[in-house]
């Protein structure tokens, strides 16, 4: 039998990886990837760079493992990570914008744009492609706290936990950036309509 | 673009799928990780411990100063200018230990 099946507890299996069983972070990585990956998904759209991405964070998590102090959930602390390493990716990628094609949109996402009917729907999947294209115009941290905000669901504090702005600092980004978002959507709306 | 429409854009990405990780990733994080050096806890250095990693440091800088003060007041001393030691004296006797001068 696997001793990790014994171990129900994250801080269990963390105080024996810190004792010297290196193999039993493969058991955190199984039981927090799915988080990992969700988070970073929401930030790079291509699925190879999600993984780079994820591989990062765990990486840095095992860097950095001696600095969990354990007064929070481990996967609190993990997503931390995965955030940082998801800005970092962002302002890598911002700085090198101007190499990248930004991807067309689809037929479908320009129709929901333009129709004011609620029962025109849109998938899924063009929802999230038409918001990163949107995204691309803010800042990297406008882009993190807004999708904290609105997509994860998080609580100013926890978005200051992960970002190391404050408070009202967060506020005032969510705000402009949901102002920000209104006027590119209506811009791309203007455009492809041209 | 209203805000009721903006919203529904964020709801809809809500509940995109996100990519599932391969059998084999945690697999591959760990080859990573033996690669990393190994996890040490970080060295906790109390207030003594710091004082004693600074002591070399602090008594150069004390010595320093006081080389500085005796070749100053040699300098003077020698340029026949009061040295510092007999400047302090007379000032004090001056000013700082006769009250009395004070008085109108």
């Amino acid at each position: 039998m696997n001793s990790n099946e014994t171990v129900s507890d994250d801080a269990e299996l963390l105080e024996r990886i810190r004792n010297g069983a290196t193999d039993d972070f493969a058991e955190i990585v199984r039981r927090h990837q799915s988080r990992v990956f969700a988070i970073l998904h929401r930030y790079e759209r291509d699925a190879h760079k999600v993984e780079d991405l994820a591989q990062e964070t765990f990486v840095k998590a095992w860097r950095a493992l001696e600095q969990f102090d354990g007064r929070a959930p481990f996967e609190h602390w993990l997503s931390r990570v995965a955030t940082r390493v998801a800005l970092d990716h962002l302002r890598r990628e911002k700085r090198r914008q101007n190499e990248i094609r930004l991807p067309e949109l689809g037929d479908d996402a320009l129709d929901w744009l333009r129709s004011d009917d609620e029962k025109n729907e849109l998938d899924a999947r063009s929802a999230a492609e038409l918001l990163d294209l949107a995204m691309r115009e803010l800042s990297p941290l406008d882009r993190v706290v807004i999708t904290m905000q609105e997509i994860e669901g998080c609580s100013v504090k926890e978005i200051c936990a992960a970002t190391g702005a404050s408070g009202v600092a967060v506020r005032v980004r969510a705000l402009r950036a949901r102002g920000k978002l209104r006027r590119v959507l209506e811009k791309l709306m203007k455009d492809e309509n041209e | 673009m209203n805000k009721r429409k903006l919203n529904r854009l964020f709801e809809l990405v809500r509940s995109e799928p996100a990519p599932v990780p391969r059998e084999d990733f945690a697999a591959d994080v760990l080859r990573a990780v033996h690669r990393e050096p190994p996890v040490t806890a970080p060295e906790a250095l109390a207030i003594s411990d710091q004082l004693i990693r600074l002591f070399p440091r602090l008594v150069f800088a004390a010595a320093l100063v006081i080389v500085l003060c005796v070749a100053v007041d040699f300098g003077l001393t020698a340029a026949g200018v009061p040295g510092l030691g007999d400047g302090l004296a007379q000032i004090s006797a001056q000013w700082l230990l006769t009250p009395d001068e004070f008085r109108l």
